[in-house]
């Protein structure tokens, strides 16, 4: 049986790297005795992985991990589970997903981000952003340094309705990532990084975006649930 | 009392380079009311987090204390130099993990002490919680600062820096310290240290005065007050199945050096290696029964979580049900995904069945220690084991499909010579060679592993020097050359660590100033390449009198006092040298399960003691 699970990393949990979460979940999956399945070859490994790595030291509400059992769990097991997990990593949701859906790391395509707005002139800010052709940035990456136009990956910036937080719709996943730390670098504003907070996952459905507690999932295909929330994204 | 946890989570935390080792909130660790405790300690390992949390000492001493409703006990361990630069520069004392309180603050501050290169971290850690790093500057509101561990059994370079030692097992003497001061509460410094000195394994050792010819030379260590014993004993759980064992264990964020569930097989060791410190030191052997064991394992599984289980005991293959154990362990925790290991096997134990058992979910690489390279010197260390034992050994673990294999020698044993070292090639030549007779292709990846001797106080090796420093690198470059073989890795260990290591561990209390000096001079986590610095400790040394490689390559003579003579380890000073006076003849001894030999271990169990070993001990 294959589930996906939404839940938050918060408090002093942000601090744990991806590596970190990964054996703190399988060391809780122990501890809860649930039936998880193993990989087959000369070190099995339990079939568990998360949707998107979360940078060290940032929080998140929306956290995906996609788990596969060798037999049918119940909501009871899922008790067992929250219980087994300490504080700061909470379930959220979850959901039974096909046993042959693509992995959901291979169906992120953005991330929705917030963080508190600074005083000072964003609109200015961001109005440059717009006009401006191309937004290159330094990353690094295993080969070395790189400039990325992080341009076609900013889908959305916008303040929320009282203008208190700055909200950041960012590529994520395989097709080309905007990081949320190299946006707020092009925004010469007092941000308070640390107040940084990743409030969801969104997937490829269609043509739009949704988040994975409310794709439909048939056999391997993934569409779009027109009753929920999505994003639209412009062409 | 300042909260400091807020601020460190806030506003230090975010700023360190790994900030899981400092989060306090680790699954199964345990945060209670200091308000509401009579007896507060801080455990502290002086080394860094992965290094302290990989310790089971420190896990029992944590489960014992806590498990008392109205004790608590928290960790500590060094801090990162990122840490401390920040607690240097902002004034903050060094505080225990689970609720950021300065150690100042806690009732006991007790130091594991595993080894030498750790002494100047004590002195450290000390230095950064603010408390005065000597005992007798100490006021009654200071914590009562104590040492345990191995290196307890010569504590006397250390002797101004604690306020009391116990020595051997602590896991029915520490309480017992504990239920005494809570009994007595508002006693002095003196007062309480003169109530717990009655305690076995308890060494006060302000209260014992170092007595010196006028050239330096040691004499005696005598007791200041009459009603004090003139030879302290050790601790010593009789019955080490009924003694308490956590199953709790803490489990990390971050990987530590052992990540994983330790299950203590028993304590002690029969083998009678005579370079070895710590079979003499935790006789005699004690067992836990199998079933204890199984029990306890399936609780560690459930509490933990762990992927992996060590049994652990100094010679595991010598536990009396291994077999029974290894299969039906190895099956159980097979159906939870958790693989089992054993890190000391000796090579006459070796079957491949148990192998089987112990790797049925991984297959990590295979470790051996034959420490010498000729049957020779293998007598004269009296390992007792022979070259087809190893050769037999390898061959089934290759023939079962183990690949990796490791081999741990040392260097600089008594009595070595160059032709030693040429068979410790010859050795390695024909376990590559076994690889291939076993129907293999290629060959297998062996790392061979030299360390350096050092001579340790309460072993028949006690009276020795080390080598001195010129012949250590001779050696280590001749052994280098000798094993420049395909497939072949060689590490080796450094010799100036090993030069203070030696040092440390057979000085007396002349070597107070020195310590103190080195921590003065920045000396901290000698143990690790990159903070260790000889040019300092030398400097401790000179400055003080004293040269640092002399007192490593010191001899003492069969008659001279020994400056830890006044600490009862259980085993006669007349067996250590019987043993060692064989050892230059080249003449072994037999484990002493066929039969006793007398070694004095038995005297100093209770009457009442379980069925062990000993108890069936018929002495000369």
């Amino acid at each position: 049986m294959r589930i996906w699970i939404k839940f938050s990393k918060d408090g002093l949990l942000r601090f744990l790297s991806h590596l970190d979460l990964l054996r703190l979940w399988q060391r809780a999956l122990r501890r809860a005795g649930l039936p998880v399945a193993y990989s087959r070859g000369f070190n099995p490994h339990p079939r568990l992985s998360f949707a998107s790595a979360l940078p060290v030291g940032i929080a998140s509400r929306a956290e995906y991990a996609d788990l596969e059992f060798r037999e049918e769990i119940s909501a009871g097991d899922i008790e067992r589970l929250k219980s087994a997990l300490p504080s700061g990593i909470d379930i959220v949701r979850w959901r039974r997903v096909p046993a042959r859906a693509p992995s959901l790391m291979s169906l992120v395509r953005a991330c929705l981000w917030t963080v508190p707005l600074p005083a000072g002139d964003l609109n200015r800010h961001l109005e440059r952003l717009q006009l401006s052709d191309e937004l290159p940035v330094r990353r690094k990456t295993k080969k070395g340094e790189k400039i990325i136009d992080i341009k076609p990956h900013i889908y959305s910036l916008e303040a929320d309705g009282k203008g208190k937080r700055l909200e950041m719709l960012l590529a994520c996943g395989s097709e080309g990532s905007a990081k949320p730390v190299e946006v707020l670098a092009l925004l010469p504003l007092q941000w308070d990084t640390a107040g940084l907070l990743r409030t969801e996952i969104l997937l490829a459905a269609g043509d739009c975006l949704q988040a994975p507690m409310h794709v439909l999932l048939k056999e391997k295909e993934v569409s779009l649930n027109a009753e929920e929330d999505y994003y639209q994204l412009r062409k | 009392m300042t909260d400091y946890r807020q601020y460190f989570l806030e506003k230090i935390l975010p700023r360190l380079e790994k900030p899981t080792r400092y989060l306090g909130n680790e699954v199964n660790a345990i945060s209670k009311d200091h308000g509401k405790c009579t007896q507060r300690v801080a455990l502290a390992f002086p080394d860094l987090y992965e290094v302290g949390m990989s310790h089971l000492g420190l896990k029992i001493l944590y489960y014992i204390i806590n498990k008392e409703e109205r004790w608590l006990a928290e960790r500590v361990f060094m801090p990162g130099a990122d840490l401390e630069d920040i607690l240097l520069r902002e004034k903050i004392p060094l505080c225990s993990l689970e609720t950021t309180t300065p150690l100042g603050e806690f009732d006991l501050l007790g130091f594991t002490l595993q080894y030498e290169l750790s002494y100047a971290t004590v002195l450290q850690m000390l230095k950064l919680s603010g408390i005065p790093v000597d005992a007798a500057a100490r006021g009654d509101a200071d914590p009562l600062v104590v040492g345990g561990g191995p290196c307890a059994f010569n504590p006397e370079p250390l002797a101004d820096f604690f306020d009391f030692f116990i020595i051997g097992d602590a896991e029915e003497a520490l309480p017992e310290v504990l239920r005494m001061l809570e009994r007595h509460p508002g006693l002095s410094r003196r007062e309480k240290l003169q109530k717990i000195q009655a305690v076995r394994g308890v060494y006060v050792p302000s209260f014992y005065k170092e007595i010196r010819d006028e050239d330096g030379t040691y004499r005696k260590t005598v007791p200041l007050l009459p009603s004090l014993p003139a030879r302290v004993k050790r601790a010593l759980v009789a019955d080490l199945d009924k003694a308490p064992y956590p199953t709790d264990f803490i489990v990390p964020y971050g990987s530590i050096i052992h990540d994983r569930m330790v299950l203590e097989l028993f304590r002690g060791c029969t083998r009678g290696c005579r370079f070895c410190q710590a079979g003499i030191i935790y006789r005699p052997v004690r067992e836990r029964k199998k079933e204890t064991l199984l029990a306890l394992a399936r609780k560690m599984v459930r509490s933990t979580g762990y992927e992996e289980m060590a049994l652990s005991s100094l010679s595991s293959g010598d536990y009396s049900a291994i077999d029974e154990l290894a299969a039906e362990l190895g099956r159980e925790l097979a159906k939870e995904g958790v693989s089992l290991s054993l890190p000391s096997l000796r090579l006459d134990s070796f079957s491949e069945e148990m192998t089987r058992d112990l790797q049925r979910v991984r297959k990590s690489g295979l470790t051996f220690a034959p420490e010498a390279g000729t049957q020779r010197l293998r007598d004269v260390i009296n390992k007792n084991i022979r070259e087809e034992d190893l050769l037999q050994a390898v061959g089934k673990a290759f023939a079962a499909g183990w690949t990796r294999v490791k081999l741990y020698f040392m260097i600089g044993l008594p009595t070595e010579t160059d032709e030693d070292l040429a068979a410790i090639a010859r050795l390695v030549r024909r376990v590559v060679a076994v690889y291939r007779e076993a129907g293999n292709r290629g060959r297998p990846q062996a790392t061979v592993s030299a360390s350096v001797f050092v001579p340790k106080a309460h072993t028949p090796f006690q009276w020795v020097g080390q080598i001195s420093r010129q012949e250590m690198l001779r050696r280590q470059e001749l052994l280098r050359r000798a094993l420049r073989i395909p497939g072949v890795q060689f590490q080796w260990h450094d010799a100036d660590a090993s030069i203070l290591e030696a040092a440390l561990a057979r000085g007396g209390r002349e070597l107070i100033p020195v310590i103190r000096q080195a921590a003065d001079l920045g000396c901290k986590l000698d143990g690790w390449d990159e903070y260790f610095d000889i040019a300092r400790w030398q400097r401790a040394f000179s400055e003080n009198g004293l040269n640092l490689f002399a007192c490593a390559e010191k001899r003492f003579r069969p008659e001279d006092p020994l400056p830890w003579d006044h600490l009862d380890a259980g085993v006669t000073k007349k067996y250590l040298l019987r043993e060692f006076r064989r050892a230059l003849k080249g003449e072994t001894t037999p484990d002493c399960r066929e039969g006793c030999l007398g070694c004095g271990m038995a005297l100093l169990l209770p009457d009442d003691a379980g069925k062990g070993v000993c108890t069936v001990a018929d002495l000369d």
